[in-house]
């Protein structure tokens, strides 16, 4: 269970999603053990830990991705279903971004972001091109619309995702590890989309080892560690005063000093 | 429609003897054929660029030329060439060698270019030459992408063995059809033709699908 | 040793028939083994659960049967069979098929199971219904994926033609060993045959191999 936290900001605004004593099963594995988390509209929720502890497992939860084994999901105001119909239509209302991308390759970034209003919302082609263009505008990369995944730079690419995500109006972001794959000189110009893309209110989980980031940009914190929560809390709180040891303990692991 | 299943009973040794000349083709044609392809390949490789030219000449003819017109112009050709006529036997030998020795090379000379130019370079910088890095440090590791691919040869080699029989060499696929031709038994024969090239060609498929999940290469 | 070219020049509408046959033979029995072994790949992984075994026996088994084996028994064993003669040609084209199918279909799989799951994992994030996944991502980079073995069996295709002579297709190799066997001079004859066979596949490795380099980059994920 998490320690006792410090009064939530964004607590009355209406809740995202909620998830309630999460199990998640690999084999023999026990990775989600009792996971419980609010995440509140306009939030921009950073989910910390250690590797392997469960983060990045719960996200793909989030989306159906993943089945659970035990506890449940509840997408505004809605338990995720079971059923692939119905988990489509929740997760043309969630936007992932993955850690490789996973951009389409035999498709331009134009049609990479065009992809999901074409094909899932039905769009009319010219519609869902125009709304890709100002999608690509908006992560500054209007003049590589033609261009094709295998000529864009990692940190290109990642913003490309982002955008094909954005397309599809979603009304939460999943981002799961999005820098970890990128060269330390790109990592800035995705983070700073992911930012801007906060300060205009979208609600967005975050599994990240960026800790300035989350520093900087999370309204709250959730730490992991071996398939729990074991502290949450605001980002003053977490970084600068932790109150359980295995915080205290993970973050000077990573040099983390203020 | 009579049909007398018997008959394949009755020329057991007759067939016995043409699937041992099968799998005798198949072991002796794979000895010529994978020294010669590692040498075929590493003059591919290292050679002074005339060499390098013959050889590269040399596997892009036979790998894209029909096997059996090869059998045949062996057969006419071979025997003016070098002066005294071979048994279709060795005829058939040695174009199956001929034809697998290009596909080794190419074999060889893919997966030893598939290790990175890094490791040779490191090998050589300790002082090695060029010969002992291949032997102690490209080639073990080209192996493991190298032995799927000649299980698979293997394979098919022992498929293509079937086409010596257009020049009269007793294997199993000439015999089978042979006693065709002599009882008249058209289905009964054929069928068996096909039934023993099963029995004995399907677990080689196996074997080969192992070998390649066993010593599957992730980059 | 002296070459004798009039032997070629002689016969060269019966060789050029035979140039045709090979080409005819080679081009249909490339078209109609790719079309089933596509169905017959979409099958095993898409539908229903009991058909996989048979499927796969019957890859498997063509994989261990030589293409000599398939035609002389479509040709002379399947009218005792199954009461239909098929002429030459079009026993042939069956032979072909059903051994080419078996190979077409594991290049399907193999090509279809080589795009990354990231992909379908993204497209799921999506919304995509598994259909149009299919479909819309994974379909175009296997086809792009599939491409170096396709071209390799269409070489196979070619050179198997040659195996068609046994069942007496007018094909080149065929052809060829007529002229051959009346003129009494082989060397010439096989030689051309050779240089025609050479001709054309040389040029369909190499035209794949450049196909795809421009185009590799569109199925890799």
């Amino acid at each position: 269970m998490s320690a006792p936290s410090s009064p939530r900001e964004m607590a009355s605004a209406p809740l995202v999603l909620r998830y309630r004593d999460v199990i998640k099963r690999f084999g023999a594995l026990q990775v989600l053990n009792g996971v419980s988390l609010d995440v509140h509209a306009g939030e921009v929720v950073c989910l910390i830990g250690p590797s392997g502890s469960g983060k990045s497992t719960l996200l793909r939860c989030t989306n159906g991705l993943e089945t659970l084994d035990g506890g449940s999901i509840d997408f505004e105001g809605t338990t995720l279903p079971r059923d692939e119909r119905g988990l489509r239509a929740m997760r043309a209302r969630m936007g992932m971004v993955f850690q490789s991308f996973e951009l389409f390759p035999h498709l331009t970034a134009l049609a990479n972001v065009a992809e999901g209003p074409r094909t899932v919302l039905r769009v009319a082609p010219e519609a869902a091109d125009q709304r890709a263009a100002a999608l690509l505008a908006k992560v500054g990369l209007a003049e590589k619309a033609g261009g094709y995944p295998s000529a864009l730079s990692g940190g290109q690419q990642q913003r490309v995702a982002i955008a094909r995500a954005l397309a599809m109006e979603p009304d939460v972001m999943l981002f799961d590890e999005p820098t970890s794959a990128l060269d330390p000189e790109t990592i800035g110009e995705v983070l700073g989309v992911m930012k801007a893309l906060a300060d205009e209110g979208m609600t967005m989980v975050v599994v990240t080892h960026e800790m300035t980031f989350a520093r900087r940009v999370a309204d709250w914190v959730a730490v992991f560690d071996a398939g729990r929560i074991v502290e949450e809390g605001p980002p003053g709180q977490i970084f600068d005063a932790p109150v359980t040891e295995r915080t205290r303990d993970f973050l000077s692991h990573l040099g983390w000093s203020g | 429609m009579k049909f007398d299943w018997s008959v394949i009973w009755q020329y057991r040794d007759a067939l016995a003897a043409g699937t041992a000349t099968t799998f005798l083709l198949t072991i002796a044609t794979m000895a010529i054929a994978l020294p010669c392809g590692i040498v075929v390949a590493a003059l591919r490789l290292y050679g002074i660029a005339p060499v390098r030219a013959v050889a590269t000449a040399y596997v892009e003819l036979f790998r894209n030329l029909p096997l059996i017109l090869v059998v045949f112009w062996a057969f006419y050709v071979v025997p003016i060439l070098i002066g005294v006529g071979l048994s279709p036997l060795a005829t058939g030998l040695a174009a199956l060698a001929l034809n697998v020795t290009a596909y080794n090379a190419e074999t060889f000379r893919a997966g030893i270019n598939s290790i990175r130019r890094g490791q040779m370079e490191a090998a050589v910088a300790l002082g090695m030459s060029r010969a002992q890095a291949l032997r102690r440090v490209v080639l073990p590791q080209a192996g493991r992408r190298i032995l799927p691919v000649l299980a698979s040869t293997w394979v098919s080699l022992f498929k293509d063995t079937s086409l010596v029989s257009v020049i009269a060499v007793s294997e199993l696929a000439y015999t089978a059809m042979q006693i065709r031709a002599q009882t008249f038994r058209v289905l009964e024969m054929l069928t068996a033709m096909a039934m023993i090239y099963w029995v004995l060609g399907y677990p080689q498929a196996k074997l080969v699908d192992w070998i390649q999940r066993r010593y599957a290469v992730t980059e | 040793m002296e070459f004798d070219l009039s032997v070629i020049t002689d016969h060269w509408r019966f060789l050029g028939s035979g140039i045709l046959v090979t080409l005819a033979l080679a081009c249909l029995s490339g078209l109609t083994s790719v079309a089933v072994g596509l169905v017959l790949a979409l099958v095993r992984m898409y539908g229903p659960s009991w058909l996989r075994p048979l499927i796969a026996f019957y890859v498997d088994s063509m994989r261990a049967i030589p293409v000599l084996v398939v035609l002389v028994w479509t040709f002379f064993a399947l009218p005792i069979v199954a009461g239909i003669t098929l002429p030459p040609f079009w026993a042939a084209l069956l032979g072909l098929t059903l051994h080419l199918a078996a190979y077409a279909a594991e290049i399907v799989r193999a090509g279809v199971e080589s795009v990354r799951r990231g992909q379908t994992r993204a497209a799921l994030a999506l919304g995509m219904s598994r259909a149009q996944i299919l479909r819309r991502i994974v379909m175009p980079q296997a086809i792009v994926r599939m491409l170096p073995a396709f071209g390799s069996l269409l070489s196979v295709t070619i050179k198997d033609t040659a195996i068609a002579s046994v069942i007496a297709v007018p094909e080149l190799m065929r052809q060829s060993e007529t002229v051959a066997g009346q003129s009494f001079e082989p060397i010439e004859v096989y030689t051309f045959a050779m240089l025609v066979y050479f001709l054309i596949l040389f040029p369909v490795t190499r035209g794949v191999d450049r196909v795809y380099r421009r185009i590799a980059h569109l199925g890799r994920s």
